[in-house]
């Protein structure tokens, strides 16, 4: 497959999706944007882990979740923001799905990218390595075949975004 | 604690106290100085190659260095990826978690 994301000059990034690939993708901050405002605990203890290690600073947690969450839950309501508007400028050109990012905006992609894989992974309950491995069949297998896609479309987008730093530093 | 408190010349001449003397004995007496350590914690989801790009993008860290903590992060189960008075703690597990990063911080001790 080619690569989804390549480097241009000025820190920006084209996307090259087939249109069906796009469509998929057109469906998913939506969801990501219901899943932040639904906030059921499960995704949110992912999302938004403790700060505190030792029960002994359950004070310190409380007053850090009530400085940050809210902040980090506009970011990342913020981002869903920027990939809905990025997608739906994207045209298709040539059969390929095409449209160009800002620095900015890859961050977003990269940011709702994440995000997304962790809440299916929290869905798909998987906590070990081991639940990656699904028996054939399993009711789960196209939500995990889209975490894989996924996976494979942020490896793209880091690969591109090396790339449009140039030589990483030693 | 002890030694200050039955010294009788030690409150009655405070300034013949070296500063660093004092200095020292606050930081065993009162420990406001213990830094606090960021943990990174493995986790099935987050890919090697982002956890490595955002280790780099936050701290700075080398590409090697990015990699060596990711790595341990995979192997032993959690890294100590920063360290720092409270408040850079927390602004540092606050960015991780911003970033999807499973990231805790407590005393180092």
């Amino acid at each position: 497959m080619a690569p989804a994301f390549r480097a241009l000059a000025g820190g920006r990034v084209r996307v090259q999706l087939t249109p069906e690939e796009a469509e998929v993708l057109h469906g998913l901050p939506g969801e990501l944007k219901e899943v932040l405002e639904v906030a059921s605990p499960e995704v949110m203890g992912r999302l938004f882990p403790p700060a505190y290690h030792d029960p002994e600073d359950i004070e310190r947690e409380r007053e850090y979740r009530g400085l940050m969450q809210g902040d980090l839950l506009r970011q990342k309501l913020s981002a869903v923001e920027v990939i809905t508007e990025a997608l739906a400028r994207g045209e298709v050109r040539r059969g390929r799905w095409t449209v160009i990012l800002s620095p900015e905006e890859c961050t977003s992609w990269l940011h709702v990218l994440n995000d997304l894989r962790l809440t299916i992974g929290v869905r798909l309950g998987i906590r070990t390595e081991e639940d990656w491995q699904m028996a054939p069949g399993d009711p789960r297998a196209p939500h995990l075949a889209l975490l894989h896609y996924l996976g494979w479309l942020e490896e793209s987008l880091i690969e591109a975004l090396r790339a449009a730093e140039g030589p990483p530093a030693s | 604690m002890r030694t200050s408190a039955s010294s009788p010349s030690a409150p009655a001449a405070p300034t013949t106290t070296p500063v660093r003397e004092r200095e020292d004995e606050d930081q065993g007496l009162l420990s406001p100085d213990i830094p606090w350590i960021v943990i990174v914690w493995n986790d099935p989801v987050n890919l090697m190659s982002y956890v490595v790009f955002v280790f780099q993008k936050l701290f700075g860290y080398s590409h090697q260095k990015a990699t060596r903590l990711m790595l341990q992060v995979h192997n032993e189960g959690k890294s100590v990826v920063s360290s720092g008075p409270r408040e850079k703690a927390e602004f540092d597990v606050s960015r991780l978690h911003a970033h999807g990063l499973w990231a805790t911080m407590q005393k180092d001790r």
